[in-house]
C-alpha cells in the first residue's frame, strides 16, 4: 500500500493580531471613563431633595389625565395627523431609501461575483461603477446624520407650519437610514442564485428583480415597518417645531401649563405606538 | 465549442485552482469530468460559463475570444450556456414558475421579467419543462419548500427553458438518491442528444461517468491528469486520480505538480 501523502505545513498565523485588539479593548475603556466624567453622569442628582420635590410636583401634576370628551374630540384631528405624517413620511423615506440604498450596494454597482467578468483591465469602466456608488453612499450619510429635528427646522422654514415639514423630514431623515440599511441587507444577501440567475445572461436590473430583491423582502418589510414605528415617536418631537401632528398639541398644553393634558397626550402616543406594533407584527407574520 | 490553452485560475489568495488546463470540445460533444474534492472542477466551469475570468491562458468559445467579452455581447455569449449547479442556487423565496422561467431572463426585457412576476409569462413553457423532469404538480409551489432533489430537477427545468446551446452540469446529482441520479443524468444526455447541445457534466460518481459518456477528462490539483475515451480507462488511471499514486512516479504531487523533494517532507514522529 502506498502511504498517503504528506500534508504539507499549514501557514501558522502568528500572535500579531492580539495586539492590535488589545490596544483597542484599552481605547473603549479609556473612551467609557472620560465619558462618565464629561457626561456629569452622577444619578445622586435624581435623589436630592430638591429635584425630588420637582420631579414629584411635576408627576402630580400630570395626574389624572383628562380624559373629558371636549378635550378628546379635540385632539382626534391631531391624532389622525400623526398617523397620516407617519404613513406619508415613511413612503417617502422608502422612495428615497431604495434606488438611493441599491446604488449603495457595492455587490451590484461594482464588487463581487456580479462584476468578475467584463471589467478587467479597464479602469475607466471601474471607475464609472463607483462613482454613482460614491455618491449614493455620500448622500445617504448626509441624510442621515442630520437628525429628523433639524430637518423639520429647516423644512418649516421652507414650506410653512404645518404636517408637510413634517412628512418631509422623516422623509428625508429615515431615507438615509433606510437605504444605508436596505444597502446592508442587500450585501448579506446569499450571491450562489444571483451568480446563477447571471449565468443565464440576465440583466442587472433582472438579477435584481429575480434575486436580490426577492431574498431581501422579508428583512425590507421588517425593518420599514419598525421605521414606520419611530416615525409616529418622531413626530411628536416634529410637532415641537411646529411641523403639526400630536407634538404641536403637546407644546401647546406644555407651554400653557396644562399638564393633565400633557398626560392624556403622551397615553395617546404611547397607544398609537402599540397599535403600529401590533399590526406591523400581523404584516411579519403574513408575508414570512 | 470550446477551446483552451494554458488556462489557468489563481485566486486572489494565491490559490491556483485550474492549473494550465488545455482542452478542445466539439460542438454536440458529452463529457465528463471527474476527480477529488477540490481538483478545480466547479472553478473550471465557472471560466466556461464566462461568470469568472481566468488569470492566465486563452479560452474560445466557438472561436470567440472570451476575454474580450463585455456588455451586451457577454450577456448574449452566457445566454447561449445553460449551467447546473452543485447546489442548486435557486432563490427560495420565488415561486418554482418563477425560478424556471428566469431562464428566459436572457431574452426578456426588463419590463417584461418584472410584468411576469406578477403574472407569470410563457407558463406552459415552465409548465412542459417540470413535466419533464417529473414533477409538473410542483408549478406554484414555493422554491423552499421543496425537497433538495425536487429543487435539482428546477434547475435542470431552468436550463431547459432556457434551451442554450452549451449545458454544463456541475456535479447535478448530487443531492439525489441513486436510482434518481441515473434518471437525471440519462435526463441530461437526452437533452442533449436530440437538440444537438453540447454537455459537459462533473461527476462524483465514476459508476455514472463511466457507464453515461464516451469521453472522461480526470482532473487533479487542477491539472487533466487524462483526457480519454470511456473505454480506455483503467483502474490505474482512476487509483491515480483519487489517491495521487501511480505506479510509475513514486513520490506524490502536490498543489501546484510538483514533486515534493524527499528532503523536505516531515519525519515521522516515531523516528
Ligand atoms: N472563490 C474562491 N476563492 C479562493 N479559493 C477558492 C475559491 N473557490 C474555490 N477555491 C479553491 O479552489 C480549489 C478548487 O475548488 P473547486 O470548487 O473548483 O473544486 P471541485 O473540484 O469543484 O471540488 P468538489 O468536487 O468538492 O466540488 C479548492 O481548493 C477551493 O478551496
Ligand atoms: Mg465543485
Amino acid at each position: 500500500m502506498a502511504t498517503p501523502p504528506p500534508s504539507p505545513a499549514v501557514p501558522f498565523r502568528g500572535p500579531s493580531r492580539s495586539l492590535p485588539i488589545f490596544l483597542f479593548v484599552v481605547l473603549v475603556l479609556a473612551a467609557f471613563v472620560a465619558s462618565v466624567k464629561t457626561a456629569q453622569v452622577d444619578f445622586f442628582v435624581l435623589v436630592e431633595a430638591e429635584s425630588r420635590r420637582n420631579l414629584f410636583r411635576f408627576l402630580f401634576g400630570m395626574f389624572p389625565p383628562d380624559l373629558s370628551l371636549d378635550f378628546l374630540r379635540l385632539m382626534l384631528p391631531p391624532v389622525l395627523e400623526t398617523i397620516q405624517i407617519s404613513i406619508m413620511g415613511t413612503t417617502i423615506a422608502i422612495l428615497v431609501g431604495l434606488p438611493l440604498g441599491l446604488l449603495a450596494t457595492s455587490s451590484l454597482t461594482w464588487g463581487g461575483v456580479l462584476h468578475e467578468m467584463g471589467t478587467m483591465g479597464q479602469r475607466s469602466r471601474r471607475l464609472l461603477r463607483v462613482l454613482p456608488y460614491a455618491f449614493a453612499r455620500g448622500l445617504l450619510s448626509v441624510f442621515r446624520a442630520i437628525p429628523e429635528f433639524v430637518w423639520a427646522l429647516i423644512f418649516v422654514r421652507a414650506v410653512g407650519l404645518g404636517p408637510f415639514p413634517g412628512v418631509l423630514a422623516i422623509g428625508v431623515a429615515y431615507g438615509g437610514i433606510l437605504g444605508k440599511v436596505y444597502s446592508e441587507i442587500l450585501e448579506s444577501v446569499d450571491p450562489k442564485p444571483l451568480e446563477a440567475l447571471q449565468a443565464t445572461g440576465a440583466s442587472k436590473l433582472q438579477i435584481v428583480l429575480y434575486g436580490l430583491l426577492p431574498q431581501a423582502f422579508p428583512d425590507f418589510v421588517s425593518y420599514s415597518l419598525y421605521r414606520w414605528e419611530c416615525a409616529i415617536r418622531a413626530s411628536a418631537i416634529l410637532g415641537f417645531v411646529g411641523a403639526g401632528g400630536i407634538g404641536q398639541q403637546l407644546e401647546l398644553s406644555m407651554r400653557m401649563f396644562n399638564f393633565h393634558e400633557v398626560t392624556t397626550l403622551i397615553g395617546l402616543l404611547a397607544l398609537l405606538v402599540a397599535a403600529a406594533d401590533l399590526l406591523s407584527a400581523r404584516i411579519r407574520k403574513g408575508i414570512l | 465549442m470550446y477551446r483552451a490553452e494554458k488556462l489557468s485560475k489563481m485566486f486572489p489568495d494565491g490559490l491556483v485552482a485550474v492549473d494550465g488546463i488545455d482542452l478542445a470540445i466539439k460542438k454536440g460533444e458529452q463529457v465528463t469530468f471527474i476527480g477529488p474534492s477540490g481538483a478545480g472542477k466547479t472553478t473550471l466551469f465557472r471560466m466556461l460559463n464566462l461568470t469568472i475570468p481566468s488569470t492566465s491562458g486563452r479560452l474560445f468559445l466557438d472561436g470567440l475570444e472570451v476575454p474580450g467579452l463585455s456588455g451586451p455581447r457577454l450577456k448574449e455569449a452566457r445566454r447561449r450556456i445553460g449551467t447546473i449547479y452543485q447546489q442548486q442556487n435557486l432563490v427560495p423565496r420565488l415561486k418554482v414558475v418563477h425560478n424556471v422561467l428566469a431562464g428566459r431572463l436572457g431574452l426578456w426585457s426588463t419590463g417584461a421579467a418584472l410584468f411576469s412576476l406578477v403574472r407569470p409569462a410563457e407558463v406552459e413553457r415552465a409548465y412542459g419543462a417540470l413535466q419533464r423532469v417529473g414533477i409538473p404538480e410542483k408549478l406554484f409551489a414555493r422554491t423552499d419548500e421543496l425537497s433538495g432533489g425536487q429543487q435539482q430537477r428546477v434547475a435542470i427545468a431552468r436550463v431547459l427553458v432556457q434551451d442554450p446551446e452549451v449545458i454544463l452540469a456541475d456535479e447535478p446529482v448530487s443531492s439525489v438518491d441513486p436510482t434518481l441520479a441515473t434518471s437525471l443524468v440519462r435526463l441530461l444526455k437526452e437533452i442533449s442528444t436530440e437538440s444537438g447541445k453540447t454537455l459537459l457534466m462533473n461527476l462524483h460518481s465514476v459508476e455514472l461517468a463511466l457507464s453515461f459518456f464516451q469521453r472522461i477528462i480526470g482532473l487533479r490539483d487542477g491539472k487533466i491528469l487524462f483526457d480519454s475515451a470511456t473505454a480506455e480507462i483503467t483502474e490505474e488511471h482512476l487509483r491515480e486520480l483519487y489517491t495521487g499514486w501511480s505506479p510509475e512516479g513514486d513520490a506524490p504531487l502536490d498543489r501546484n505538480g510538483h514533486t515534493t523533494p524527499l528532503s523536505c517532507r516531515p519525519l515521522p514522529r516515531a523516528l
